[in-house]
């Protein structure tokens, strides 16, 4: 192996996912993806609704088997590993702010559960540690929403925007190679998504993360990250990076969108968000 | 009084049981049937090795882990080879049923007579105060233990999976081993409940389960309705109280001279009825709310007739 691709930490290699396959209403979901992340790469993936977006998310993910294509993670193939076992090398954050963390369980129980991803869980020693609660409180701090006095409150209690960061923190607490994010701002009011985001792109900064995130959201796309992608009925359409992803507009987005689909982009979440 | 003390001695051993289903109705959210196969299943092993001059201790013990050898195949059917867990419970169920006719020999073994059995083990000649002194024991051990396993590592993470699947297999849980574990460890303490009732009831029978995952259950409900919001600790005690309740319940039911034989109809019944009891009390709460915003309109009809 070259120097150069001991650094690719995600690479997708001819991926094809079919939904329905055989059937009248087969739907053929994606067609071949070949898309290569190198470490500290931070993408944006954009598309209208049934590009594709959450199909190649959830693929990589695990959550959804692959039909033809190969994924490779830290150069291991991960096609045919279950979801909790790439877990070791996945920190997801989902759309839905209840779905990344246990309601019933208190906020520190959530964190050792994440503290231990990816690792074998004994049945002696306490869930969660003394010494553990005090890198908590330090994580919790940073988010500046005062969690960290609230570490034995059921997280089922707190407000969409309270989990969402705290399944951010989850995510991020092991260091994953590769940091998946599912429209994770989409469900939450404009302020609190606003807030989400910006602690979204300090944690990628702060721990240089390998990161995926699919946006509804046009100008958080142009915004953040460093590479930005289009999808268009399973294929990428638009792949921008580095200079002129910088000088990027919504318009020239929405110009990009019709060049590539041949039609007006019609979603009405990307338009008014 | 004796009604009361035959109560706190029964509703103790059945609460072992309702601990047992308590984990996974509440952890797992699932109602397992298995527990009246796991039930009868540590009766017959247990009752079949005292018979055979077994220490009633290692008989109680081995009545234990065929309960948890019962889960195990519960949880596999369930987990592995996804039947649906209503299905899983009814086929391991039936299945047990042949088990343990084939563990006992014989439809009913009774330990009448010269054998050793917990009891006797127990320097106190009254039987109902003995079976109340083993209960507590098995209980508080039973008791730390679970709480000790639930805020492990592991035990943490058998929490999450019934809590939130998604989330789990997110952070690198093994969401059916897991489950399986939940699995063993709930018809454990069914089958140990089991092995304890019989050696106190002085008899196995192969149909002792039927009917039992009622009792337990309306144990766990009556434990929820009248204590809410506890921790995992304080509600399994709590669930002691409930099962010695409900056991009272059916002694004055059965004081008052209702027929034994419409016993398990009136068990359904008052399931049915605790079952339903958080809806009840919504109801007379919208109720009252809604009279009370009826009062509040008429004031204010009556203040702007009087302008």
């Amino acid at each position: 192996m070259t120097k150069t691709q001991t650094e690719d930490i995600l690479e997708i290699r001819r991926l094809h996912q079919y939904f329905e396959r055989g059937t009248v209403n087969e739907n053929h979901a994606l067609k071949g993806i070949n898309l290569t992340l190198k470490a500290g790469d931070f993408v944006s993936v954009i598309g209208g609704n049934g590009a594709g977006k959450s199909t190649l998310l959830n693929s990589v993910a695990g959550s959804l088997p692959v039909d033809t294509g190969h994924i490779l993670i830290n150069q291991t193939d991960v096609t045919y590993q279950s979801v909790e076992k790439r877990a070791k090398l996945i920190g997801r954050v989902f759309q839905d702010p209840k779905m990344g963390t246990a309601p019933l369980l208190t906020v520190e129980e959530n964190l050792a559960l994440a503290l231990r991803r990816g690792e074998w869980r004994n049945f002696w020693s306490s869930g969660v540690k003394r010494r553990d609660r005090k890198l908590f409180q330090e994580r919790l701090a940073t988010l500046g929403l005062g969690l960290e006095n609230r570490l034995t409150t059921d997280i089922g209690l707190l407000s969409g925007g309270q989990r969402q960061a705290i399944t951010l923190l989850m995510a991020t607490l092991k260091n994953p190679a590769l940091l998946l994010l599912d429209e994770h701002t989409a469900a939450l009011d404009p302020k609190t998504s606003a807030i989400v985001m910006r602690l979204t792109n300090q944690l990628v900064a702060e721990l240089h993360l390998t990161t995926l995130m699919i946006t509804h959201n046009m100008t958080d796309a142009i915004k953040y990250g460093n590479r930005l992608i289009m999808l268009d009925h399973g294929r990428i359409v638009v792949d921008i990076s580095g200079k002129d992803k910088q000088q990027l507009t919504v318009s020239d987005l929405l110009d990009l969108f019709k060049a590539n689909s041949g039609q007006e982009m019609n979603d009405d979440a990307v338009l008014l968000s | 009084m004796d009604i009361v003390v035959s109560s706190i001695s029964l509703g103790i051993l059945w609460s072992v049981m309702a601990i047992g289903v308590y984990l996974t109705f509440r952890i797992l959210d699932i109602a397992d049937m298995t527990a009246e196969g796991s039930f009868p299943l540590g009766a017959a092993i247990t009752a079949h090795q005292i018979v055979n001059g077994t220490n009633p201790i290692v008989a109680t013990l081995l009545g234990f882990l065929g309960g948890c050898a019962a889960g195990f195949v519960s949880g596999f059917l369930h987990t592995k080879l996804k039947i649906p867990a209503l299905l899983t419970g009814i086929l391991t169920l039936t299945g047990l049923y042949s088990v343990n006719l084939f563990v006992m020999g014989k439809a009913n073994v009774s330990l009448i007579g010269d054998v050793k059995t917990v009891l006797t083990l127990m320097p106190i000649s009254d039987q109902t105060i003995a079976a109340i002194v083993i209960g507590t024991i098995v209980l508080v051990v039973v008791i730390a233990l679970l709480v000790f396993f639930f805020n492990t590592e592991m035990g943490l993470a058998a929490r999450a999976v019934g809590d939130n699947e998604q989330m789990s297999l997110a952070n690198g849980i093994s969401t059916d081993n897991m489950k399986m574990v939940v699995y063993m460890i709930s018809n454990g303490l069914i089958a140990l409940s089991g092995s304890l009732m019989t050696q106190i009831n002085g008899y196995a029978d192969s149909s002792m389960g039927i009917g039992t995952l009622v009792i337990a259950l309306a144990a766990i409900i009556i434990a929820e309705v009248i204590i809410h919001n506890v921790s995992f600790g304080v509600r399994l005690i709590t669930i002691v109280g409930g099962a010695i309740i409900y056991r009272f319940i059916i002694a004055i039911v059965l004081w008052l001279g209702v027929d034994p034989n419409s016993l398990r109809l009136f068990y359904s019944l008052m399931l049915a009825l605790f079952l339903s009891l958080p809806l009840l009390r919504q109801l007379i709460k919208q109720r009252e709310r809604r009279h009370q915003n009826r009062l509040a309109n008429l004031d204010r009809e009556e203040e702007q007739t009087n302008d």
